[in-house]
């Protein structure tokens, strides 16, 4: 509860710097104010309490990923200064992005699918202003526009789903649908299974899996570079949560044929994703094909549904937040440069600034699971939580995706390494936090890729 | 007598709305849309949800609507459109939706037996009641949902308003 109070109020913070002139102060303040949010709710570790009628219920699960949250949003603060200062100072774009960390976070806490269905629009209509601040690009706004459109479609699945389950159960509380699914197990209506695909349909949209990730491609493509950032990063983070906390303490137990639908669900998305990145120019465009399928991937998690799924998840999170920030970081650089985000702007880069060209190559290698970096132990662990409950299939799935990510990973590698850079060799210059950000995320992922413990026994 | 009402206001309300869709004159489509929130406000009537109605009717059918056909006519878009659809694409697209609504019948089949019939008390729509359970039980989501109209309200200027150097 804390840190949900905490973020917001910084939020409202940023909206009064702009009027009582403390704008250039801001961005410290709000990391600082993130540092106490993460102080406070990590307090609340091995203790569950539930807040206001049972709305919100904080226990290890929500402390973990609220953690990961702050932590995340903090990074991506650092990294992304020069979205909210060029031109003129942006306090609304800081605000807005305080309210819908706000929003990330009650999604991961939540206890009731009231607070599921606020946490959840307040992230979106975050998302669908951000992704249209460059008002200037038509890109920018047709990505906007097209999140609006879609996510909207996608609420829509969302809310009939919960009240369909509504309908069955007469609670909105996830304590009391489960215990409803648990008591009559046998004789659960065919409206029950109805809501649990529709909502299962909604979430699907908003991690844009792969029916249902029409919207994602351009929208990642066609938002601000920081914007996508954010979106790969914090709002997975938070609808895969949300995603794993909905299904395993209520409909874990209903079967039907959800698990099998989002099994389907979860190897189409590996194999769309990585397989029609193979054939981006675009790196943008590819990382965002990439993020497509590494939804995928978490999916795994919420089907395999074992003890280790959280942990898993989490650790997953993690590894890809701290590989997906810095490329980003990177790719910012480039096109604030005037480079534009094609492969050919990444020719060279080895010898024009030798740590971007590190940071990318380092979390390209963890992005396609290659040790010793991160991801390798977090595809890992998701194919073993898959294994264990028998979705061997699934694993195998996992694993051939795997492998077609490492060509059109190891193309910018060789890129950026191999290739004569054959226009101008200009070095590029990184600001001192973001160089120091950058080697701190980078040895967090090898560190995370070698003792993998640190965060996988989390739970 | 009450059962007319209710399938007479569920016919309004699927007819309008089909029609909603099915006119190609976008300002008929508008009026369409206030008939079907009319007789969905109907149904909250017969729900005892006397206030809701009354929100919904000065909300929707009031502001919203007025604010579709201001937009229609000041962008000059009461022409009759004709969307261009590949055949494939609306083939594809009825029977997606034929299947939703064979999904949805069926699952709806049977759904009587659940909790049997429940009447609301006559207390049950009014203001009072719906106060306490807003700042009772809903206190959170009460005002959680003000973070939601704030971020709206600050999109909004920060879209709307002119870039200054």
């Amino acid at each position: 509860m804390e840190p949900i109070i905490i973020v917001s109020l910084l939020g409202v913070t940023a909206l009064l710097s702009e009027m009582f002139g403390f704008k250039k102060v801001l961005l410290p303040l709000l990391i600082l104010g993130m540092a106490a949010a993460l102080c406070f709710n990590q307090s609340h570790w091995g203790v569950n309490t539930s807040y206001y009628h049972d709305m919100l219920l904080v226990n290890n699960y929500s402390v973990a990923f609220s953690s990961l949250l702050i932590v995340v949003a903090g990074i991506w603060l650092v990294f992304s200064g020069p979205y909210f200062t060029e031109i003129a100072f942006r306090a609304d774009r800081a605000a807005i992005i305080m309210f819908s960390l706000t929003g990330a976070l009650v999604m991961i806490s939540f206890s009731n699918l009231v607070m599921l269905f606020l946490g959840i629009e307040i992230l979106s209509i975050s998302m669908y202003i951000l992704a249209g601040s460059n008002k200037k690009d038509p890109a920018s706004n047709e990505a906007a526009l097209k999140y609006l459109l879609m996510g909207a479609f996608a609420t829509a699945f969302l809310l009939f789903g919960i009240t369909l389950v509504y309908g069955v159960t007469g609670t909105f509380s996830l304590a009391g649908i489960a215990d409803h699914v648990m008591s009559g197990r046998q004789q659960l209506p065919a409206l029950m299974h109805t809501g649990i695909l529709l909502m299962m349909v909604g979430m699907a949209f908003k991690v844009a899996a792969v029916p249902f990730h029409f919207w994602a491609p351009d929208v990642y493509e066609g938002a601000p570079n920081e914007v996508t950032s954010f979106m790969m990063t914090i709002v997975k983070t938070a609808a895969m949560g949300a995603f794993f906390r909905l299904f395993s303490t209520c409909f874990a137990a209903a079967g039907g044929t959800w698990p099998l639908i989002l099994s389907v669900i979860s190897a189409l998305t590996i194999l769309t994703g990585n397989i029609i990145a193979l054939y981006q120019q675009n790196v943008k465009r590819m990382l965002a094909y990439s993020s497509i399928a590494h939804a995928g991937y978490l999916l795994m998690a919420v089907v395999a549904m074992n003890q280790h799924s959280a942990g898993a998840l989490l650790f997953y999170l993690a590894a890809y937040a701290a590989a997906t920030l810095p490329a980003f970081a990177v790719l910012s650089a480039l096109a604030a440069n005037g480079e534009g985000t094609g492969t050919e702007a990444f020719r060279g880069l080895a010898k024009r600034n030798p740590l971007y060209a590190f940071a990318m190559a380092v979390s390209l290698l963890s992005l396609a699971g290659i040790p010793p970096a991160a991801g390798f132990f977090a595809k890992y662990y998701l194919f073993v939580a898959a294994f264990q409950s028998h979705y061997i299939w699934l694993a195998i799935t996992g694993v051939a995706g795997s492998l077609a990510g490492v060509y059109y990973y190891f193309r910018i590698i060789t890129a950026m390494y191999i290739s004569r850079g054959s226009r101008d060799e200009t070095p590029i210059h990184a600001s001192l936090p973001v160089r120091v950000m950058l080697l701190i995320v980078i040895a967090a992922t090898v560190i995370l890729g070698i003792f993998p413990g640190l965060l996988a026994d989390y739970f | 007598m009450i059962h007319y009402l209710f399938y007479f206001l569920s016919f309004l309300a699927i007819f309008s709305a089909l029609m909603v869709v099915l006119v190609k004159n976008p300002v008929h489509s508008v009026l369409y849309l206030i008939v079907t929130l009319f007789s969905i406000a109907g149904h909250y009537v017969l729900l005892n949800a006397q206030f809701l109605a009354a929100v919904h009717v000065i909300v929707y059918a009031g502001a919203i609507m007025v604010l579709f056909l201001f937009v229609l006519m000041l962008l000059n878009l009461n022409v009759e459109t004709e969307s261009h659809k590949s055949s494939w694409l609306k083939f594809m697209a009825v029977l997606s939706g034929g299947l939703f609504l064979l999904v949805l019948t069926a699952s709806v089949k049977g759904s009587e037996k659940i909790h049997g019939v429940i009447s609301g008390g006559s207390e049950t729509g009014m203001i009072k009641t719906l106060g306490n359970t807003l700042f009772g039980e809903f206190m959170l989501p009460f005002e959680i949902s003000s973070l939601l109209f704030l971020i709206a309200m600050v999109g909004a200027v920060m879209l709307g308003k002119k870039e200054t150097q």
